[in-house]
């Protein structure tokens, strides 16, 4: 067998040096390099030969596997990761439970294979995890061959023997879906070795070029390239104050160093926070926490100054402040946009993404439920046709539902609304007003002159909120246009819902 | 077309100031011809602060708005339309009957937390109503198209602040007070008198810039009635 391949590329080599014009398909280097190319495991066995080295030279990248027995959450496989990264900075997850760390430039550092193995167990073992480890020349192989390892340790070095290594594992630990698995198994393959042995071209039909690939990348023949795994840098400063300071503005100058620090890490990070809590620390009373929320990632240090100054004016302190200490939440990457040549509003000018600043001011100083949209509900009843909605920011400039009409009012289709055009009033009372009544009609500064027909809305024994009213427009003394109601059920009452406006 | 007729064309465009005139300014339709011929420039101006003074709350003034609001929020860059300290919930099935886009709607409530106490504890600056501060702030923002605010606030410096506010944001701030201040001073491009009528509300122009002066009456679209 061995000596056959040798013979196949010396032929093959032969066949290029040769004259194409003399390219018999009987040739056998032809035929030859068909085959090859449908058996990838003749591969490595090719590649020892030509490159004419001893077969136990070390392969370029050592990777590690682990293999968790159980899933672990994300927070836990990246408190492992972090923990990993002691051994190599090249760690990479593979959720929800594995690990791969690559370790060639580090095996000599903690005692060899053994060393690091050992203490990668125990750093597991801390976490309170069971792992399974294998150590392979790609990390695919490292992840399968520790997903299938049993009671002994699979350790390759070379990529020579790592097809040999493979082969007896079961192909349920390359994690394809159940019904590939059950075809291949139709066909009689089981194993690794088995499912390398397949012709690559038919492979290839009858199963996509998908999993292939994952043939490629877990003999090496392809590269597999991983993300590497980076932990999550928060910034946390503290600054004990010379002086007990109580007002506010000197509590927010001595903030400013912490600030001029926050707006140094994020530069140079080109990172942003979407959340920054302030401690306060008095002398008995508990610590004041301040948190401020930001809708989009915040930047400049500045402005996330002053959003807290906004932020801590509501706040009474209970004592005078002794130190201060700014926390942010998870670092976020920053995407800048270019910005227009003209000022939004502006003659030809267009709003290139909408900044939140605005909201998040007024909602710093007001209140979170103080700033809000509006949005229609599909209700019958006056009070449940209408909601609250979060402001919607845009990001881009995106292409308007309606072309701009200077005369959009008169031109309106109906829209979503269930109602019939300009029936409703713009302004809806909380809750209705009762209303005096004279002579069978509605009282308010005088007699109400009502407007047309009644419109009748009934109904709502579903959720309690059952009505069964007759609504009037009506107009008072000094021109007021109001929407009004009489209830239907005794005593015939008269309300004040609504107002044109 | 005729030269006479081009370059009167071309003296149009609202980027072209001429020397003998104030400077041209962007107006939008009121969507009423009438009050159009008697406003400076056709039209609500598209910057600065105008105010509304009405006798009572809710005889025709937001209806007199709302078209031009409906073409601001369905623009193609609209910016939001800001409601700061309405008087009242504002109903979405109305709004958006009269054209509106509510996803540009922004409400703000801003109901003072007794400003005094906090002002007199901490010794700071006279304490400014939250409304006039929240417009404040949304007027010279640049992110708003336009802001409506109901207030009683009559101070001239918090007023000219609005102002100066609006210009820098690029915004129309609607002011609506109560008509007993017709006589006060203000600094507003624009002051309109609202007054009921037996059709709909007639409007009297206090001041403008430019504009003719004297009152329109404006029929109110009362539909179905």
């Amino acid at each position: 067998m061995r000596q056959r391949v040798i013979e196949w590329a010396q032929d093959a080599h032969e066949a290029e040096v040769s004259a194409p014009a003399d390219a018999a398909p009987q040739h056998p280097g032809v035929r030859g390099s068909s085959r090859s190319a449908q058996n990838p495991a003749r591969k490595p066995a090719l590649r020892s030969v030509t490159s004419d080295q001893p077969a136990a030279k070390p392969a370029p990248e050592f990777w590690i596997g682990v293999h968790l027995t159980e899933p672990a959450s994300q927070p836990l496989l990246e408190r492992l990761a972090i923990r990993a990264q002691r051994f190599t900075p090249r760690v990479s997850l593979v959720p929800p439970d594995g690990l791969l760390l690559e370790v060639k430039g580090s095996l000599h550092l903690f005692n060899g294979v053994e060393g690091l193995w050992r203490a990668l167990e125990n750093e597991c073992v801390l976490l309170g995890v069971k792992p399974l480890l294998a150590l392979c020349p790609t990390p695919l192989a490292a992840l399968v061959a520790a997903r299938a390892s049993s009671a002994k340790p699979c350790i390759v070095t070379g990529l020579q023997q790592l097809i040999g290594q493979l082969a007896p594992l079961p192909l349920t630990a390359l994690r394809w879906p159940p019904e590939t698995l059950e075809r291949l198994a139709h066909m009689g393959v089981r194993t690794i070795g088995e499912v390398l042995r397949l012709p690559r071209a038919g492979f290839a039909r009858r199963f996509g070029t998908e999993h292939l690939s994952t043939l490629d990348r877990l003999s090496g023949r392809a590269a597999d390239i991983r993300n590497r795994f980076r932990a999550s840098e928060r910034f946390r400063r503290k600054c004990d104050l010379t002086y007990e300071l109580e007002s506010h503005d000197a509590i927010l100058r001595a903030l400013e160093p912490l600030f001029k620090e926050l707006g140094t890490f994020l530069r140079e990070r080109q990172c942003g926070i979407v959340q920054l809590e302030c401690l306060l620390r008095h002398r008995h009373a508990p610590t004041t926490s301040c948190v401020l929320r930001l809708a989009a990632p915040g930047f400049d240090a500045d402005r996330l100054r002053e959003l807290l100054g906004e932020r801590l004016s509501p706040i009474t302190l209970p004592e005078p402040v002794r130190s201060c200490e700014l926390r942010s939440g998870a670092l976020i990457r920053n995407a800048l946009a270019s910005s227009s040549l003209w000022q939004p509003g502006e003659h030809g000018g267009r709003v290139a993404g909408e900044s939140p600043e605005l909201i998040e001011r007024l909602r710093a100083r007001l209140g979170p439920e103080a700033v809000y949209g509006l949005k229609v509900l599909p209700g019958h009843r006056p009070e449940n046709a209408w909601g609250v909605a979060e402001p919607q920011v845009r990001n881009t400039v995106a292409p308007s539902a309606a072309p701009p009409t200077a005369r959009a009012a008169a031109s309106f289709p109906g829209g979503s609304s269930p109602w019939p055009a300009f029936h409703r009033p713009a302004w809806l009372l909380p809750s209705p007003k009762p209303l005096s009544e004279r002579d069978g009609l509605p009282w308010r500064r005088g007699p109400l002159r009502l407007l047309g027909d009644p419109e009748r809305i009934e109904t709502g024994w579903w959720d309690g909120g059952e009505i069964a009213r007759d609504y009037y427009a009506a107009v008072d003394i000094h021109g007021v246009r109001m929407w009004v109601f009489r209830e239907r059920t005794s005593p015939h009452k008269w309300f004040l819902h609504g107002v044109f406006g | 077309m005729s030269a006479d007729q081009e370059l009167a064309r071309l003296l149009e465009h609202p980027a072209i100031w001429r020397g003998r005139s104030a400077a041209r300014r962007e107006t939008l339709p009121t969507g009423c011809g009438a009050l159009d011929e008697r406003l400076p420039g056709r039209g609500w101006p598209r910057t600065g602060l105008i105010e509304i003074l009405v006798p009572r709350f809710g005889i025709g003034e937001l209806s007199l708005l709302l078209p031009a609001l409906a073409s601001l929020t369905r623009g193609a860059a609209a910016r939001w339309c800001v409601w700061v300290a309405p008087p009242a919930n504002l109903f979405a099935p109305a709004l958006e009957a009269h054209g509106l886009r509510l996803d540009r709607v922004l409400v703000v409530r801003a109901e003072s937390r007794s400003p005094a106490a906090r002002g007199a504890k901490s010794g700071r600056r006279a304490p400014v109503p939250l409304s006039i501060w929240a417009c404040e702030q949304t007027l010279g923002s640049g992110a708003c198209d336009a802001v409506l605010n109901w207030t009683r606030h009559r101070e001239t410096k918090a007023l000219r602040r609005l102002q100066l506010a609006a210009e820098r944001g690029r915004t129309l701030g609607v002011l609506f007070r109560p008509a007993h201040l017709a006589e006060e001073s203000s600094p507003a491009i624009l002051r309109l008198l609202l007054a009921p009528s037996t059709r709909g509300v007639l409007v009297t122009l206090l001041k403008s810039r430019g504009g003719v002066r004297g009152s329109v009456e404006i029929e109110l679209r009362s539909k179905g009635n």
